[in-house]
């Protein structure tokens, strides 16, 4: 395929052209030239140029946790739904959850991932379960998994409880460079909690999931990492205590990273005041101190990346008391836009690409992508004044169990360049 | 001529001081009409009202029946397990079942907070809250309450303490809403295990030590223990609790002064309440029962009277 794309302003913090407008000419999935101003000479070697007017165009956004539901519950979502929510979302790559039924803990797991995502336009990168179905009791073949081509490992919404077993899948881990993330919440002082404790859950009589059933969990992780010298990377952390905890390992050199939700950025537990089980997610959405903790730890790059933390769910699993409805919100198409509703003004778009695009490949060990002459075409554009409606007919996700459904959102992905094409929204 | 606000009675947060002073002063005649030979009145005459229990009852159910037996409503009683996604027939299917036979209230009680909540959201008929898990129970609170006004005057600037299983109770939730509403002060008592860490943001008084707790009240509300609501150990065992936070007579009578005693019921006699503090003359806990039916026909008749149709 050849391209041109005309009047694009460069979002790249690691590229020389940041921040500049320019012209691109993309030939078979390569960043053939790109220069200001050079549409004539540009469209001389293409016959198909789109000029974006002005939007910004950055290195492909990089979805470090979405669960796809593929194999075993297909009707929430497929790879290929999940997929093309994930492009029309402006994601390039996906790091895809053990989540499934059966989970992904086999060498041939890893491979059904990649064998059936090779035509979708975005890359589908799966994990593996480090316990046996995610029980934290029996460590799986990781090396296995590894030569497949697991990105990491990871027992997805299930906190490894047992100390020992958790310290053993670090140290084995980090034999081949293997990657460990953990999911912190101690599942004991969690008992019976719906959402975040505090005066929300008083007032609405649901038990609350304190902050200390995370904190506990990523200071005993911190210590394992620290005593078996190894990396960690806490997924989806939510709470105050625990951006100060990592904050306080990285300064003393451990090599310690973490993500943090598009839902924990944007809503909290005041969203739950009636009851509407789209906010019921894990972790919990949190306390108005917590979110800002969230958003400095982002900033301060504590926090190195932001997940959409996809987790599609059918009605029958979201339309009931909220008590027996179901985790998890989908976010893949619309996490840009509510991060560019919601981010606070000194947070600018490069930092945002960082979380979104530069990061999440470092701690994965991903070949990095840069907006750059000779590299590779895996670019994302955007522009953050445009609206869309997102409605039942817009989203292409298998599931609606999005709380921001029907609604008009600012910032729009105007579309991905990913695999040698081109997908453009509407 | 006053009206109640609200569609639905789903919980106490949603309503006005004049809405409870409207259901007290409703109640009044009712339990004047009660206590006439002929006890029974036609204001919900034609009006058919579903009594949907998920979890047990037995007193608020009958209660509920009877008021509106004295209402002339016609009354039907469906009870079954709670309901979920995994044991089949989902909540809403049940209920629009039940409507399909025309029915114009519903007075339901569940196992899930905020299921009444949902409910309203997805059928068209009135819905009364009994009790929605661990969240409010709205009629008890408004009786408890009316059983406090009828004994002492006025519940404003009254002191009730709470005592027990705050954690657990939809009952010490609704009736600190109701009672801060009127004006009253509120502290809850109990182990530490079974009040929630955050329960100061509504605005009450938290004790630890029960003596301490009557000696400032007006009013001890003593809740059950609800064991059948506690998935984990809160305590090592009721003797333990019953020393702590159990009323009995010698710790009444170390008191300067006389206190009102309350209960929701069932008692666990010996547990929370010794039997002699239960059946003395500081106990209103057979006026809330009756203040129950009362306090229930003014609900209905109240909604009924709110109905947009």
């Amino acid at each position: 395929m050849k391209l041109v794309i005309l009047n694009a302003i460069v979002c790249d913090p690691q590229s020389a052209m940041h921040g500049k407008k320019c012209d691109l000419l993309i030939s078979s999935g390569i960043i053939d030239d790109i220069q200001p101003s050079a549409k004539k000479v540009f469209e001389k070697s293409s016959t198909k140029s789109w000029d974006v007017k002005g939007a910004l165009l950055s290195p492909g956004w990089f979805d470090m946790r979405a669960s796809l539901r593929e194999p075993g519950m297909e009707h929430k979502e497929n790879l290929e739904s999940g997929a093309l929510a994930a492009a029309a979302g402006g994601f390039t790559r996906v790091a895809c959850l053990p989540d499934t039924d059966p989970t992904l803990q086999t060498k041939a797991d890893i491979e059904f991932i990649y064998r059936k995502s090779e035509d979708l336009p975005v890359h589908l990168l799966p994990y593996g379960a480090i316990t046996k179905n995610r029980e934290g009791t029996e460590l799986n073949e990781l090396y296995d998994m590894h030569l497949a081509g697991a990105i990491a490992f990871t027992d997805a919404n299930k906190c490894l409880m047992h100390a020992g077993i958790m310290m053993r899948a670090m140290q084995y881990a980090a034999n081949f460079g293997g990657i460990l993330l953990s999911h912190a919440q101690d599942q004991h002082l969690a008992t019976g909690g719906r959402m975040h404790e505090g005066a929300m859950s008083v007032n609405l009589g649901l038990k609350g999931i304190p902050n200390i059933a995370e904190e506990v969990i990523v200071a005993r992780d911190i210590e394992l990492a620290r005593y078996v010298n190894t990396p960690l990377h806490f997924s989806h952390i939510s709470s105050k205590g625990s951006v100060e905890l990592i904050r306080k390992a990285r300064k003393q050199g451990l090599q310690i990273t973490a993500d943090v939700s598009v839902a924990s950025l944007v809503f909290t537990d005041e969203n739950l005041h009636d009851f509407n089980s789209n906010y019921k997610v894990l972790p919990p959405l949190r306390g108005k101190a917590d979110q800002k903790a969230l958003w400095d730890g982002v900033a301060d790059g504590t926090i190195d990346c932001i997940v959409s933390d996809h987790q599609p769910e059918d009605t029958e699993h979201k339309a009931v008391e909220f008590e027996y409805a179901a985790y998890g919100m989908i976010q893949l198409q619309t996490a840009y836009s509510l991060l560019n509703m919601f981010k606070p003004k000194q947070l600018d778009n490069g930092m945002l690409i960082k979380a979104l695009s530069i990061n999440p490949r470092k701690i994965l060990k991903q070949k990095a992508v840069s907006i750059t002459k000779g590299a590779s075409a895996e670019i994302t554009i955007f522009n953050p004044t445009a609206t869309w409606e997102y409605h039942a007919a817009s989203n292409l996700s298998k599931s609606v169990n999005n709380p921001v459904m029907s609604q008009t959102l600012t910032g729009k992905v105007l579309g991905i360049i990913n695999k040698d094409q081109l997908i453009k929204n509407i | 001529m006053k009206r109640f606000s609200q569609k639905h009675l789903l919980g106490i947060k949603d309503l006005t001081r004049e809405d409870i002073e409207l259901v007290f002063e409703t109640a009044d005649n009712f339990k004047a009409i009660i206590n006439r030979p002929i006890k029974k009145v036609p204001s919900l005459r034609d009006v058919t009202i579903a009594n949907i229990f998920f979890e047990n009852s037995t007193r608020t159910r009958i209660s509920f029946e009877l008021a509106q037996k004295r209402l002339s409503a016609d009354v039907i009683n469906f009870s079954a397990s709670s309901s979920s996604v995994s044991k089949g027939e989902t909540l809403v299917d049940t209920v629009k079942n039940i409507l399909s036979m025309k029915v114009d209230m519903v007075v339901m009680r569940h196992p899930a907070p905020g299921a009444c909540l949902f409910l309203a959201k997805h059928i068209n008929a009135q819905i009364i809250n009994a009790g929605d898990g661990t969240h409010e129970h709205p009629t008890q609170a408004l009786l408890d309450a009316y059983s406090i006004r009828e004994k002492l005057g006025s519940v404003k600037g009254k002191k009730v303490v709470i005592v027990g299983d705050i954690t657990h109770s939809r009952v010490a939730l609704s009736n600190i809403f109701c009672l801060q509403k009127l004006g009253a002060e509120v502290m809850v008592c109990g182990p530490t295990t079974l009040i929630p860490k955050h329960i100061a943001s509504l605005g009450v008084k938290i004790e630890h030590d029960l003596m301490k707790a009557l000696q400032w009240c007006d009013v001890a509300n003593m809740l059950r223990i609800q064991l059948e609501r506690q998935e984990i150990k809160y305590f090592p065992s009721l003797r333990e609790y019953s020393m702590l936070f159990g009323l009995n007579k010698e710790k009444l009578q170390k008191l300067n002064k006389e206190i009102v005693i309350m209960h929701p019921g069932p008692i666990n006699r010996g547990v929370e309440i010794t039997s002699d503090v239960a059946d003395s003359k500081h106990s209103i806990i057979l006026d809330q029962v009756e203040n129950g039916v009362a306090t229930r026909m003014a609900i209905m008749y109240l909604l009924a009277g709110s109905s947009p149709q």
